[in-house]
């Protein structure tokens, strides 16, 4: 059989053109799956497709290689070499399909582990987007809550440091917790780290026993309303308070704290203790005058008709003593009378500008030598350029005197009076304090003080009228006597008299007596 | 006792080794072995390129240019290897004598019976798998573009 003959050129430059070609395009896919499993290198998809295309170039590379080598050797007249290598060539073209061939049957392994990956990324996501929100929730949450805890917070706090009472919290011993600045003001500190944390309540009651029954009753019914509380400022100064509080308890019922409230009433009950006093020595007064009046009048005659009668009697007779006793007693009573109607403001005054402190000068002066005597010490601290006051000099140095040996009768043995005097301006009051360092009035006496004939020495050694008399006195001239005592540390005495004097110069004895 | 049986066992083995005969543990593989392994692994080549096509379809990826790219590719290269395994059949059962000339572009062959006819051909089996190989490149290359302007995106 005869047929046709073809040329295989052809065949000879489609082998060398495409295996060249084809190593040539495998090998711009390796790149551009490089590239692309760069651009995504969490995808195992592309980087399936890598290996793919490394294979592919792979198998281009050992055929087309095979292919081009065999043309040329043949060409060369180098058919040996071809032989030779021809079974290497072939080997590692076959072992090059298997392996692309391989690489593509675990297409659909990666594509499974992909969208699994892809399942993972996207709950992933999903939860980080939840989480996301949820932050965002949570933070706006927060702030929300935040604000709001801090409106609180603001406002509570405000009522708190803005109240003019105190507020204030006790720990389960009672030590001091927290304390508002109205708080602090009335006790007279200063500074909230002084005080929180180191003092107590207790430390500032006045009694012990008050300040046990307070906590006995906090424990007991887990609150007290409206109790009234005797406390001492940080200078000693004796403060009442109108206490309530309540105990909080944790959840096993134990008292983790204090809370309370308590208002500054020492004012409103001083004023009131001087309002019933100044009524209670007006009352006095009247009766005072009263009674002084009725008793002057015969004592002046009584007395009167003792004195004819001594002039008629020889000095020294029996009769002579007796008439003697008889003025001499009737005299005492004419001082005592004399004395109420001074208390009750009966008596003339001669009021003129007066330097109090020459007054008081001179009444040191006068029971300097006694005072010193009896061991005790007075201490002036008088102030220069003290304004001066319209008083009747000798009343005034009566009243000084008065309350002198009142704190020296309240010292036994030695002791210290300490004077003072200073302006108020503000009050336009000149103010004189006596002070001493004696046994104190109790508090059962503290009310009584200023009423005539009240007295706690024996009977016998003294009137009662002393601290009366300088009473109506200081109130005839409209000014005010007080008095505060802290039993067994000592007294204190503050007199206040007006600066300006609105009435005449000399006032005519009052028919009522003691007024406020 | 220990001694003596280890002895034993030392002899024996020396007269194994030095008694060597002809070894046929081993089977021999002569030539047509290695064009069995080139078609089986023609065979194989297809049902790869076979199974990825089909799984491209059937997981949606053709709904993308650049993997309806690959699809095509793998159609391709299944057809080259279709070629080209048939044509290694082809060129077993044509004899050496209808190709004449030298080994170069010069060479001629005699187209006496169809068999002939299509070795010359599948001898052009190149048109079939350089399409393949650029269907493989454009691929490639759209999915990159296409990879490259979701990343453009994400970071904007």
């Amino acid at each position: 059989m005869t047929g046709n003959s073809y040329s295989l050129a052809p065949v000879w430059f489609t082998d060398v053109a495409g295996s060249a070609l084809i190593i040539l395009l495998s090998f711009l896919a390796v790149w551009y799956a490089v590239r692309l499993a760069r651009t995504q290198p969490s995808n195992v998809i592309w980087t399936y497709l890598l290996w793919l295309c490394v294979a592919l170039a792979g198998f281009a590379v050992s055929r087309g290689v095979g292919h081009i080598a065999k043309r040329f050797l043949l060409l060369m007249d180098m058919r040996d070499v071809w032989v030779s290598l021809r079974p290497y060539s072939g080997g590692i073209n076959t072992i090059a399909f298997v392996v692309v061939a391989s690489v593509t049957l675990f297409f659909q392994r990666v594509h499974k582990m992909n969208i699994g990956i892809l399942k993972d990324k996207e709950a992933l996501e999903k939860a980080g987007q939840e989480v996301m929100r949820l932050n965002r929730n949570l933070e706006s949450l927060v702030r929300h809550r935040t604000e709001e805890l801090s409106r609180s917070e603001e406002k509570y706090r405000r009522i708190f440091e803005g109240s003019m009472d105190m507020i204030f919290i006790l720990d389960e011993q009672g030590g001091f917790a927290d304390i508002n600045h109205a708080g602090l003001e009335i006790l007279g500190f200063q500074n909230p780290e002084n005080f929180i944390g180191t003092l107590s309540l207790a430390e500032l009651f006045a009694s012990r026993d008050e300040f046990d029954k307070l906590m006995a009753d906090l424990q007991s019914n887990g609150f007290v309303r409206d109790r009234q509380c005797r406390l001492h400022t940080k200078v000693g100064t004796e403060i009442f308070l109108l206490l309530s509080a309540t105990s909080r308890k944790d959840s096993f019922g134990k008292i983790v704290s204090y809370e309370g409230i308590a208002k500054d009433v020492t004012a409103r009950l001083h004023m009131e203790r001087q309002i019933q006093q100044a009524e209670k020595l007006a009352s006095l007064g009247q009766i005072s005058t009263g009674i002084a009046h009725e008793i002057n009048n015969p004592l002046g005659v009584m007395l009167g008709y003792t004195q004819l009668l001594l002039r008629d009697r020889a000095a020294g007779s029996q009769i002579y003593d007796d008439l003697k006793t008889i003025e001499k007693h009737a005299r005492n009573c004419k001082a005592v009378v004399e004395d109420l109607l001074k208390f009750a403001r009966s008596a003339q005054t001669k009021k003129s500008r007066v330097d109090v402190n020459q007054c008081l000068e001179e009444v040191v002066a006068l029971l300097g030598h006694q005072l010193e005597l009896d061991k005790i010490s007075v201490e002036t601290r008088l102030e220069s350029n003290l304004t001066s006051v319209t008083a009747d000099s000798e009343k005034l140095k009566q009243v000084f005197m008065n309350l002198l040996m009142n704190s020296r009768q309240a010292m036994s043995g030695k002791g210290r009076i300490s004077v003072r005097t200073e302006s108020d301006p503000g009050k336009a009051v000149v103010r004189v304090i006596f002070s001493d360092n004696g046994c104190g009035i109790p508090a059962e006496h503290i009310d009584k003080i200023f009423d005539p004939f009240f007295s706690t020495k024996p009977a016998g050694e003294g009137t009662g009228l002393g601290l009366s008399v300088s009473y109506g006195i200081v109130q005839d001239h409209n000014g005010r006597i007080e008095v505060e005592s802290r039993p067994g540390k000592g007294s204190a005495f503050t007199v206040e008299l007006p600066i300006h004097e609105d009435e005449n110069m000399n006032s005519a004895p009052e028919k009522n007596g003691p007024t406020d | 006792m220990v001694i003596r049986s280890k002895i034993g066992f030392v002899l024996i083995l020396a007269y194994i080794f030095c008694s060597p005969t002809a070894a046929t543990a081993f089977q021999s593989h002569p030539a047509p072995e290695g064009l069995y392994v080139h078609q089986l692994a023609h065979w194989f080549f297809i049902l790869a390129m076979v199974m990825l096509a089909y799984w491209l379809q059937v997981n949606s990826f053709t709904r993308e240019k650049g993997w309806r790219l690959i699809q095509v590719s793998c159609i391709l290269l299944i057809l080259w290897n279709i070629l080209a395994f048939t044509g290694h059949w082809v060129e077993e059962m044509i004899p050496n004598t209808v190709i004449s000339g030298e080994p170069d572009w010069t060479q001629r062959i005699v187209v006496d019976s169809v068999w002939t006819g299509l070795y010359y051909a599948f001898k052009l089996d190149h048109l079939m798998q350089v399409p393949a190989v650029i269907c493989l490149l454009l691929g490639i290359r759209s999915l990159y573009k296409h990879a490259a302007r979701e990343e453009q995106i994400g970071d904007r």
